[in-house]
């Protein structure tokens, strides 16, 4: 039996160590999916279309949002957590970082429902967590999660030839195809380990190990995918080292980081501008 | 393909027209119509409709209201009833002096 944690201040510095890794792998992985996901605004294929994803992005920044608050239980800032943690510091997996090619719809559609069920999983796993602050969040991200992958559903059952009445074109089906082969070796980083993953688990802050959620996210994704006629390459060939999970990304990455952290950093907040004492400086 | 959206705020009240969504389907229709018109409003409940399903009559088909004076309909002989009695009458002859008012408005105006 785990001990019960009713605050993050209640964890000693090894566990809190670890329950920072857990919570940077929610947190940053929600960020980077919603800050690729934003460039989509305006360039989607339709008004509606861009308003959907657009929304999704949203609900990504407030699931963030959630576990940034919570992180900065443990001690640390915000600009710690976001604005100023260095590039290998940070714990999302290599498939929210990827760039989106332009007009490519069929990739946001798909990694939407890649990542979506894993987050599904994984936040079903954070349900009986040891830290009552953790389980707390996990009904309000879960209400949003499930418009999220029916959204990616109903595209990908219109964009693949094995969508029944809805089914899609050869073109449109290639496009998926393709984005699977490319995504899925990103996908499965999802699930690989960090430095701390043994004292995540023994000290039940997630109720799951990342093997148990990683055979049964297979378990959906595989035949749901099968299903549109896709071809699933094979999980145990693809062993990615960078997983983004050990600080280790992809070359976009940083670019990336670069982007949205600019305007932060153009504040220059050691020196802020005076409008008084003497003038703007 | 147009889709007409009709939000209702809560239950049991009338599913009013706000606006509308273009979506292949009724599915994605549904899905694009909780962003567009669920999301920020209070709502119950979403209908979605093709556009081309929905009937309509115009003043060009037709003169609604007919286009002789119905002012006969009005209880305005009982001038001296006090109307307070029943506040649902009161309503309703504000509602059909008003009606009438814009009406005659109309006329004056075409």
């Amino acid at each position: 039996m785990t001990d019960r944690y009713d605050t993050v201040d209640e964890l000693d510095e090894e566990a809190t160590e670890a329950f920072r890794e857990l919570i940077y792998r929610l947190a940053d992985d929600e960020y980077v999916i919603a800050e690729r996901d934003i460039e989509w605004q305006i360039y989607a294929p339709t008004l509606e279309s861009d308003l959907a994803l657009a929304n999704i992005a949203q609900d990504e920044f407030g699931h963030a949002r959630l576990w940034y608050d919570l992180a900065q239980e443990t001690g640390l800032s915000e600009a710690a957590c976001l604005w100023e943690k260095p590039a290998d510091q940070w714990r999302h997996s290599t498939l929210v970082e990827l760039p989106y090619t332009d007009g490519d719809w069929a990739d946001p559609v798909l990694r939407s429902y890649l990542y979506d069920t894993a987050e599904r999983l994984r936040v079903e796993a954070l349900a009986g967590s040891s830290v009552a602050p953790v389980a707390d969040r996990v009904q309000k991200i879960l209400d949003e999660e499930r418009y999220h992958r029916e959204h990616a559903q109903s595209w990908l059952e219109r964009l693949t030839l094995g969508g029944g009445a809805d089914a899609g074109t050869e073109e449109s089906h290639a496009k998926v195809q393709d984005a699977l082969d490319r995504l899925f070796p990103h996908a499965l980083t999802l699930f690989a380990a960090g430095e701390h993953e043994e004292t995540i688990v023994a000290e039940g802050f997630r109720t799951e190990t990342l093997d148990d959620l990683r055979r049964e996210w297979l378990d959906v994704v595989i035949p749901y995918l099968e299903s549109l006629d896709l071809t699933v390459p094979e999980p145990e060939d693809e062993k990615r080292t960078a997983t983004g999970r050990n600080g280790d990304h992809t070359e976009h990455w940083e670019p990336l980081l670069e982007e949205f952290t600019k305007t932060y950093r153009e504040f220059d907040f050691d020196h802020p501008v005076r409008l008084r004492e003497g003038g703007v400086s | 393909m147009i889709w007409e959206v009709f939000r209702q705020e809560n239950a049991g009240d009338y599913h009013k027209h706000c606006g509308n969504v273009h979506a292949p389907d009724r599915e994605m229709a549904k899905l694009f119509a909780q962003i567009q018109h669920g999301r920020r409003m209070q709502t119950k409940s979403l209908w979605v409709v093709p556009q081309e399903e929905v009937g309509e009559v115009d003043t060009d088909d037709t003169s609604f209201g007919g286009t002789t004076d119905k002012a006969y309909r009005w209880a305005v002989t009982y001038t001296q009833v006090d109307e307070s009695f029943a506040e649902e009458i009161a309503e309703s002859q504000a509602e059909q002096e008003e009606q009438a008012k814009k009406k005659r408005e109309a006329e004056t105006n075409d």
